[in-house]
């Protein structure tokens, strides 16, 4: 199994999140939470990590948009093509590792 | 005495680059104030819904962490995974002072018997190995580490200056010394009615004037140094100037003024 498996999952979530379109960070976090009823949540900061992580690998680009008026700017995520990629062969990647896991966890279980 | 911010501690320990903090504190501010207001829009109390905002977008522990490993230099990087981390500065100041410093012993080519002139070339010498170290410092602080906050910054420039006026001092007491020694042996020769007096005095100029450069060259040393620091230290302190800004115009973290947290 290629990285850690918690690792893998945030990045996955981050990634599906992205591909539904562009997003804002808290935006990522509230999305992820709400699609996954609340199995899956950011706190403390962990989301940043995980963004500024792929944006390295190209996987995600972020941009800044100035806030007219205010002089704030917010920064907006989009999934790249690479992303999208990576997205499709290590989401089918996990499933496939996490069948082969459940098989042997419930075939065990069975045999109890 | 005010509330923390709660974007000080973000501030306070994430050690890289003020650019990237600036960034990050930027980026976390802006997602941690949207939060807040979505999570109004969708009925919450003001006072739960920063709470909730900033418990979640606000880095903190592990997360801090990993953003500081992410985006420190690529120097830092490679000496923390070397096992270097911890000792790189003081490793890099040291060989810098004893280079330096055995250069300027073997450039200010004193006299060998340990004598006043002997004792204020040693001197000189050691001045500039410690304004190589003080530069060195910096240098590593910036461009290794990434991180010198106004502070150790001000301390350092107070050093550089202090040792600047040092070599300066050693280089005038040096002449002086010169000057004085001349006097002295011209006027005793005069005394004795000795024809050579005149050159030897010569050479006692051409001593004092030695003495005096060697001051010179020292406060230059010093200052060029720096000045080829200066440049990233205006940036960096311009960056945090912003920082600072970002702090004052929003005192609570909050796109809400806090009117209602009491009946909440």
């Amino acid at each position: 199994m290629q990285g850690s498996l918690g690792k893998r999952i945030n990045e996955l979530l981050v990634l599906a999140v992205l591909d539904r379109g562009p997003a804002h960070g808290y935006q990522i976090a509230l999305s992820v939470e709400e699609s996954t009823d609340g199995a899956f949540s950011f706190q403390h900061g962990t989301l940043y990590p995980i963004l500024h992580r792929l944006e390295s690998t190209g996987h995600v680009k972020g941009e800044w948009d100035e806030e007219t008026g205010r002089g704030r700017r917010k920064k907006t995520y989009s999934i790249t093509s690479a992303g999208q990629a990576f997205l499709k062969a290590d989401s089918d990647q996990l499933e496939s590792e996490l069948r082969a896991l459940f098989g042997l966890l419930r075939s065990d279980a069975g045999a109890a | 005495m005010p509330p923390e911010h709660p974007l000080s501690r973000v501030e306070r320990d994430l050690r890289v680059t003020p650019r990237r903090r600036l960034e990050l504190l930027e980026e976390v501010r802006a997602d941690a104030e949207a939060l807040e207001a979505e999570l109004v829009r969708r009925g919450r109390g003001r006072g739960p819904a920063r709470d909730a905002a900033i418990r979640q977008v606000v880095p903190e522990g592990e997360a801090l962490a990993s953003l500081e490993a992410q985006h420190a230099p690529v120097l830092r990087r490679w000496a923390e995974a070397s096992g270097w981390g911890d000792r790189l500065e003081r490793v890099a100041i040291s060989a810098v002072a004893v280079t330096v410093g055995a250069f300027a012993i073997w450039a200010f080519h004193w006299p060998a018997e340990l004598e006043t002139r002997a004792l204020l070339a040693w001197s000189q010498a050691l001045v500039v190995a410690l304004l190589a170290a003080n530069w060195t410092q910096c240098a590593v602080r910036l461009w290794v580490m990434g991180d010198l906050r106004e502070a150790e910054r001000r301390a350092l420039w107070r050093r550089q200056i202090g040792l600047v006026v040092a070599g300066v001092a050693l280089g005038a007491l040096g002449a002086a010394w010169e000057v004085h020694a001349a006097l002295g042996d011209a006027w005793s020769r005069a005394v004795a009615g000795d024809p050579t007096a005149a050159p030897l005095v010569w050479g006692y100029v051409k001593r004092a004037t030695a003495s005096g450069m060697l001051g010179l060259v020292a406060a230059t040393f010093g200052l060029f140094g720096w000045l080829a620091l200066t440049p990233r230290l205006i940036t960096d302190e311009v960056i945090e100037r912003r920082i600072a800004r970002l702090f004052t115009r929003a005192p609570t973290l909050s796109v809400v003024p806090d009117t209602t947290t009491k009946e909440e």
